[in-house]
């Protein structure tokens, strides 16, 4: 049972919380203040300080310093140029980059393209997928919709690494799909290892994500609506169009947010259905903070991430300023 | 007045959900430029049959002719009908221009025509300066307004309302009521209108459909149903009644508490028994010796234009309605003109379904 063991700092940080949480309130009720409502936010604030503020400007702190702590600017350049230490290196050695053929490193900046792209090509198949999916399951007349609901919520209850991995035993050379190619004296097919099984892993883990949002903003449309479209000689398809879709938006922007935010940081997934060169930028933080143990580098490339996702969602907002944020299941 | 043409034929409409009938044997017309209220409780059948017309519900069995065609299978949009809808169902993603100009965008009527006939409508709604506005932002008074005038943009031939004035306080219903009637012969538009506002139906129909579980109860002109109710129902739901249970000892001639009333109705046989309505307003309070009816005052209310009092009188509670107040605990006497009792079949279970034509 010592794995189920809780860290005991763990238990010390709680303690500490509680115990100064239950300060503050006998603290207010013995100055005659009562309870505040506000009170019961202070434990939120404090998790919020500590797990997202800190860590904020921990990451903001590494991006600018080097490993000894002086302040630099040579993580943002390594991010734009792979070799810029080598070349830096070889420099103060006296040596002409140049001569020795080592140019512009790109293996940063591709990899955050290519996550972009792919990012972009999840988002943009999710909504073709998730926008009908969600017009059924919203479909008071279809009445297979809630089945449709349970069915897209159910594969969420499981670890996406596990779900993840399932697909591996589907996809594989020897996998099910395989076999059954075999079976029927079809030649196998290479389904794995490359970028569309790298998509097709992230489809299929965020789908919901677009799908709901969107069930969400059409199923509390108002059918009087539709009604009052058709009633006035507008057409499925013009009420469809003039009526359903616009006031579906809100669910549309939240879905393309909640995919797209995730779908650019994914990690694992092209690790376990991806090739060698179908690394995408998650994977590539987490290899440089871990394996590469480069905190410095790791960190400007954060920064970079959360930046160019700020940017997008400014944009979103830009395009539909009701967006209603995550309203999610 | 002249027989005006027929526009809107139902026949023989019925229609169930999954198996519940909440409408049978609907038979009605709708003449041109007609005000017709379809009048009942909730749940009555009034706003489906009103759906029915508009195409949002099919019917199960019958007909709908509209103009001598079959539009029975026609869906919403292609027909000549448009409606105001309960609670409005404005679009809120478009301003109020935006909402009334609906129609006409999706007509492709070109943008001067537009804005002309827009700009005309806001006019007749009086909100002219309100077309920039989002409709959110306007008062229930003038969401309906617009929702009128959205739903006259197309120029429609039979405007169906849906309770339109539900949401409004009662000084604001009064003036819509009023507005709505003044439209209704300025544009010359056929009105079908769904309320289960007795006094509403009786101020702005010049006919009105009573309903109840899905059959026409009576119909006819405001004064008819008021005057003449055929059922108990009828009789209950406008306005109040006495209704008591009596017996007709011959044409003309009808007993009950106790007492023979001398009445003008005929034909119910000798003997028969049948239930006797006296509106409140028509029972006559007689000095004790010279009515008919003997009774004890039990309770006075004061209503503003009359005092409402319970007078029980041989174990009927009657209630009168009279601009002199009694005492509580007096005894009086109670008289009725014989052209104010009204004598109906007993309390009709089979709903009337041949309807003879209404008076115009």
């Amino acid at each position: 049972m010592s794995k189920l063991a809780f860290p005991s700092w763990a238990v010390w940080l709680m303690a500490l919380g509680f115990a100064g949480f239950i300060a503050l309130v006998v603290l207010s009720i013995r100055q005659n203040k009562g309870i505040k409502r506000s009170l019961f936010a202070y434990p939120y604030g404090l998790w919020i300080v500590i797990f997202t503020i800190i860590p904020l400007f921990l990451i903001g702190y590494y991006a600018f310093t080097d490993k000894t702590g002086a302040f630099t600017l040579d993580n943002f350049k390594n991010f734009w140029d792979s070799n810029y230490d080598m070349h830096k290196q070889l420099a103060e050695m006296g040596h002409n980059p140049a001569d020795l053929g080592i140019t512009r490193g790109l293996v940063n900046v591709d990899t955050l393209i290519y996550s972009l792209w792919m990012a972009f090509l999840c988002t943009l198949i999710c909504l073709g997928l998730g926008y009908p999916a969600a017009l059924f399951m919203a479909d008071r007349n279809f009445k297979l919709g809630s089945t449709l609901v349970i069915l897209f919520i159910i594969p969420m209850w499981m670890n996406f690494l596990l779900r993840t991995i399932a697909w591996m035993s589907l996809l594989e050379d020897n996998g099910l799909i395989n076999s059954l190619l075999t079976g029927l004296g079809l030649p196998k097919m290479r389904l794995m290892y490359n970028s569309q099984a790298v998509l097709l892993g992230m489809v299929y883990n965020y789908l919901p994500f677009m799908v709901f949002p969107i069930y969400n903003s059409l199923n509390k449309q108002d059918n009087r609506l539709s009604e009052a479209a058709m009633d006035l000689g507008a057409d499925e398809m013009v009420t469809f169009l003039r009526v359903t879709v616009p006031l579906s938006l809100p669910g549309v922007v939240s879905g393309i947010t909640m995919v797209f935010m995730p779908s650019v940081t994914t990690f694992f997934i092209p690790r376990v259905l991806g090739g060698g060169n179908t690394e995408m930028f998650g994977d590539l933080i987490e290899r440089t903070f871990l394996s590469a143990d480069n905190w410095n580098l790791g960190s400007a490339l954060s920064l970079i991430m959360m930046v160019l996702i700020l940017l997008s969602l400014t944009l979103l907002r830009k395009v539909d300023p009701e967006g209603e944020g995550g309203s999610t299941i | 007045m002249q027989e005006r043409q027929r526009l809107i034929n139902l026949e023989n409409i019925s229609k169930e959900y999954d198996g519940v009938r909440v409408l049978s044997d609907i038979n009605l017309y709708v003449r041109k430029n007609e005000f017709l209220t379809l009048l009942g409780p909730s749940g009555c059948g009034k706003t489906t049959t009103l759906r029915i017309i508009g195409g949002f519900e099919t019917a199960t069995t019958g007909r709908i002719i509209f103009d001598g065609a079959d539009i029975t299978n026609l869906p919403p949009y292609k027909r000549k009908v448009n409606t105001v809808f309960q609670k409005y169902a404005l679009f809120p993603h478009l301003n109020v221009f935006e909402n009334i100009a609906f129609g006409l965008k999706v007509a492709k009527r070109p943008k001067d025509e537009i804005k002309k006939r827009v700009e005309k409508l806001l006019d007749l709604v009086n909100l002219s300066q309100y077309g920039k506005r989002s409709v959110e932002s306007l008062s229930g008074g003038q969401q309906q307004r617009i929702a009128i005038a959205r739903a006259l943009i197309n120029e429609p031939e039979v405007l169906l309302l849906d309770e339109p004035l539900g949401a409004l306080d009662l000084k604001l219903r009064q003036d819509m009521q009023l507005e709505l009637k003044r439209m209704q012969q300025m544009l010359g538009i056929t009105f079908i209108f769904v309320t289960h506002d007795q006094e509403e139906a009786l101020t702005m129909s010049d006919t009105i459909v009573v309903m109840k579980d899905g059959f026409i109860q009576q119909i006819g002109t405001p004064k008819d149903v008021y005057d003449e109710p055929k059922t108990a129902f009828v009789a209950n739901f406008i306005g109040q009644s006495n209704i008591i249970r009596g017996t007709m000892v011959r044409d003309e001639l009808v007993n009950f508490c106790g007492a023979d009333f001398p009445c003008v109705d005929k034909g119910f046989g000798v003997n028969a028994p049948v239930d006797v309505l006296i509106r409140p307003e028509d029972l006559l309070i007689v000095p004790s010796e010279l009515g008919k009816l003997q009774g004890i005052v039990q309770s006075v209310l004061f209503k503003g234009v009359h005092y409402e009092m319970i007078i029980l009188s041989n174990g009927m509670t009657f209630k009168v309605h009279s601009t002199v107040m009694q005492e509580e605990g007096s005894t009086v006497g109670l008289d009725v003109t014989p052209f104010y009792i009204h004598i109906m079949k007993p309390t009709i279970t089979a709903p009337d379904r041949e309807l003879e034509e209404e008076p115009v």
